[in-house]
């Protein structure tokens, strides 16, 4: 009799062990592997993802120390005004370029009063207007409106996103190098140029290889 | 009162086999021309983004076209790991379709291809570029390295955005040559001004094949147009189809995930066999001792009912591939790029049958305003175009 008490079980289990004998196999990292950030000189065993919060956070406070640095700017006579030129993106990522400018110019004028100041290029339409009303009598100037008082660049400020990618059957690796210069409006001298690099790489989800 | 064990596991065994068909994946809707990506479910968001961006852009809606692209490009774009319906996707006992749809290759490559459309008509051909790269990023991902990144279109258009940053584009233009086999693509032309983009013809379907529905294969529609000539300016410009998204689609070869569904059938097809073998045999056993309440008719209970859990696990299997597909993509894919002076323009872009033949239903007329200045004027016309 004993062995009807343990029939039911064993069928059971028989039946168990024949489909952890059907589980998936074959597929190597069925989940995916998480994105890492890497050191750019540390070799990365695939590629990766694009510029993200982060990165630009990282870069343009390079860049904003790095300018504050540079002899042009410390040691001016009188403050440096410097306009922002369009930064050109050579990468595969589609992005705002003008955010990483905007966020150079904010933190130097946050954190270098003084030491450096922007001309508002992008709004000259809308101060010619105003000029141009003031000119005219349509509206008061506390100032002589003929005088030309719109200042010139000292210097030109841009920069741009280089990128390379890998992918292979282990991932997708991307490597963006950010690099800015500080150009002279006289002499055309570049009189810095700095740049950053990162590294990025990871794995898809089986789901979606 | 008692059942006999016959006829109890005949009974269940009929019930089990009744519930063994595979629960079918929802097919792909078809396109409803309304936006109804709020009420639809987050895993097919992407795909209603998609087809509203394409319709958008057909209406001259571009505004609406770059806020559907740029969402749907911010689930493309990254790196999808630990998603769970992804995971879900990858067990046995659901369908591929629960996972959030990205699209395979082609259609990504398409969002992205759109998107680089809008960004050159805003003036941004280096974003542009950026888009036409991550597009030909994602058709690397092929079985048969011979297919991969093979669109030419994308390559051209890189090397085309590089020459007029006056950066160098002659990599991108020989890639795309050798990609182009049939035809010779023109020299870039820094003076051209105008770039026309066309597309016509009707996208690929997908649909399911194999015995559970476990392999993903597309169907080539018939499409009308095959080329189209455009007339403008005194110019007559005729565009032949630069990629073929068929071709495209068809020659991506296995995915992971294909081996994945095909463990699901075979998990399937075992259990279900295994199930079948258990409960006849159970069926039998019990049978021939005439209910006598002996070892036998224990052990005939017992392989019937491991039989009927085999069918259960078995019926809940779902290997199907998903079918879920971005229906309203055209076929070709054309480019044309020319210069005219400032002003008005009136062009009219023909469809042509594959003799050759205008198709006059198709044919659309655009009104061109070139500003002075030498920033690039960008046309989109497809074949359902609406807007012209």
């Amino acid at each position: 009799m004993k062995h009807k008490n343990l029939f039911l079980p064993f069928s059971f289990l028989a039946v168990t062990a024949l489909f952890a004998g059907c589980a998936t196999s074959g597929v190597r990292n069925p989940s995916g592997v998480r994105v890492t950030e890497m050191r750019p000189d540390e070799r990365g065993f695939v590629a990766g993802t694009g510029v993200e919060s982060q990165d630009l956070v990282a870069v343009t406070d390079k860049m904003a120390r790095s300018i504050l640095s540079t002899p042009e700017i410390a040691n001016a006579q009188g403050i440096p005004r410097v306009v922002l030129e369009p930064v050109v993106n050579d990468t595969r990522f589609p992005i705002n370029k003008n955010i990483f400018l905007t966020r150079i110019r904010t933190e130097l004028n946050t954190k270098a009063r003084n030491k450096v100041r922007f001309l508002a290029r992008e709004q000259m339409k809308v101060l010619e207007h105003e000029r141009d009303l003031k000119q005219s009598g349509a509206v008061t100037s506390n100032s002589d409106p003929n005088a030309v008082e719109f200042k010139g660049a000292d210097f030109f400020l841009t920069g741009k996103l280089e990128g390379m990618t890998t992918r292979t059957s282990r991932g997708t690796s991307d490597y963006v190098l950010y690099s800015f210069q500080l150009i002279d409006a006289r002499t055309s001298d570049i009189i810095w140029e700095d740049s950053a690099e990162i590294k990025k790489q990871g794995l898809e989800d089986a789901a979606y290889r | 009162m008692k059942l006999s064990f016959p006829i109890w596991a005949v009974g269940v065994s009929l019930l089990v086999l009744a519930g063994c068909s595979t629960p079918q994946s929802d097919s792909a809707k078809s396109f409803s021309g309304s936006s109804v990506i709020n009420s639809t479910p987050a895993r097919d968001k992407v795909l209603w983004e998609y087809r509203d961006a394409l319709t958008a852009l057909r209406r001259g809606q571009l505004d609406e076209a770059k806020r559907l692209l740029d969402d749907a490009i911010l689930s493309i774009g990254g790196i999808n790991v630990g998603d769970k319906d992804a995971k879900r996707a990858r067990r046995f006992f659901s369908g591929e379709d629960k996972k959030t749809f990205i699209g395979e290759p082609y259609e990504r490559v398409m969002a992205y291809y759109y998107r680089g459309i809008l960004y050159w008509m805003d003036g941004e051909p280096d974003n542009a570029r950026a888009c036409f790269r991550s597009g030909q990023f994602q058709d690397s991902d092929t079985e048969n390295k011979q297919y991969s990144s093979d669109y030419v279109l994308l390559d051209y258009l890189d090397g085309l955005a590089s020459t007029k940053l006056a950066s160098d584009g002659s990599d991108a233009f020989k890639r795309a040559q050798t990609a182009s086999k049939s035809f010779s693509l023109p020299a870039y032309d820094t003076k051209s001004n105008v770039l026309f983009f066309l597309d016509y013809g009707s996208s690929p379907l997908k649909y399911s094949s194999g015995q559970y529905g476990e392999q993903l294969r597309f169907r080539e529609r018939t499409s009308l147009a095959h080329s189209a000539t455009i007339k403008v300016g005194g110019q007559t410009i005729r565009s032949v189809p630069n990629d073929d998204l068929y071709f495209q689609a068809t020659t991506r070869g296995g995915r992971v995930m294909d081996h994945i569904l095909a463990n699901k059938a075979v998990f399937k097809s075992a259990t279900s066999a295994a199930g079948d073998a258990a409960i006849i045999s159970g069926a039998v056993l019990g049978s021939s001792q005439q209910g006598r309440h002996s070892n036998a008719d224990e052990i005939g209970l017992g392989l019937a009912l491991a039989g009927v859990a085999s069918k259960i696990f078995s019926a809940a299997t779902v290997p199907a591939a998903d079918t879920r597909t971005w229906d309203n993509l055209p076929q070709y894919l054309s480019f044309a790029a020319i210069s005219l002076p400032p002003g008005q323009h009136i062009a009219k872009v023909e469809f042509n049958d594959a003799q050759g033949r205008a198709l006059p239903n198709l044919t659309k007329t655009v009104t061109i305003n070139i500003p002075p200045g030498s920033r690039d004027n960008v046309i989109y016309v497809s074949d359902k175009s609406t807007n012209s």
